[in-house]
């Protein structure tokens, strides 16, 4: 776990890890959130509509933004303030994604990050695009 | 800029954070006029009124405020308009 101060983190401060998402990811998602929907739990519903496979839950892919945050960046002082995402295309089981934050502004007042965010899957397409604020928590006296 | 202007760009500012074009905002609105206003939508409004006024703000002077009429004397005068 990165844990950076907020002096330490310069606009333009990029970091990017790596998920595979698996079957239990969505088993454990399903399990914590009860969406039953077929597009993510029926191979042949989701076939009917078009897709190769079942579509991996959007809010699944979307959580990995509290890991880019909570361990990367910037990482045990995270506090996040608010998320915006969009998502552009399909995730299905097995997709290898590359999850990166960039910060593009920095609130000196009150400590606070504004990260540019980007997931994308093994191909490089662009799967979910969006905006986190987060605020730096200061250090502990005894850190 | 006049005090007036100050109170309408904070106005525009406080409907556009509690996406609520109908509010209202006097010199005497403080947090317990506005159910949603919590820390978190707090530093919203001080974030966007710094963007506004291209200013910087103690954020010991900030929790001292007591009201929006005290943020509108405060912005004046870090604006050397006071």
């Amino acid at each position: 776990m990165n844990e950076y101060t907020y002096d330490e983190i310069e606009t333009g401060h990029t970091e990017s890890f790596g998920v595979k998402v698996g079957e239990a990811d969505m088993e454990s998602f399903y399990s914590i959130t009860g969406d039953e929907n077929p597009l993510h739990k029926d191979e042949s519903f989701a076939l009917s509509k078009g897709y190769p496979s079942r579509v991996v839950y959007g809010m699944l892919t979307a959580s990995y933004l509290s890991t880019l945050a909570g361990v990367y960046l910037p990482g045990k002082r995270s506090l996040i303030h608010s998320v915006a995402t969009k998502f552009y295309k399909p995730v299905f089981v097995g997709d290898e994604l590359t999850v990166e934050g960039k910060v593009s502004d920095k609130n000196d007042t009150f400590k606070l990050l504004t990260i540019k965010v980007s997931i994308r899957n093994q191909k490089g397409e662009k799967v979910l695009k969006g905006e986190m604020t987060v605020q730096v928590l200061e250090e502990e006296e005894n850190e | 800029m006049s005090r007036e202007e100050v109170m309408e760009k904070i106005t525009a500012i406080f409907r556009e954070v509690f996406d609520d074009e109908e509010l209202v905002i006097t010199d005497e609105t403080n947090s317990d006029d506005i159910e949603d206003w919590d820390s978190f939508e707090h530093i919203s409004l001080i974030v966007s009124m710094e963007k506004e006024f291209s200013l910087k703000f103690d954020v010991k002077q900030v929790n001292t405020l007591e009201n929006v009429g005290e943020m509108a004397d405060l912005i004046l005068k870090l604006k050397g308009e006071a």
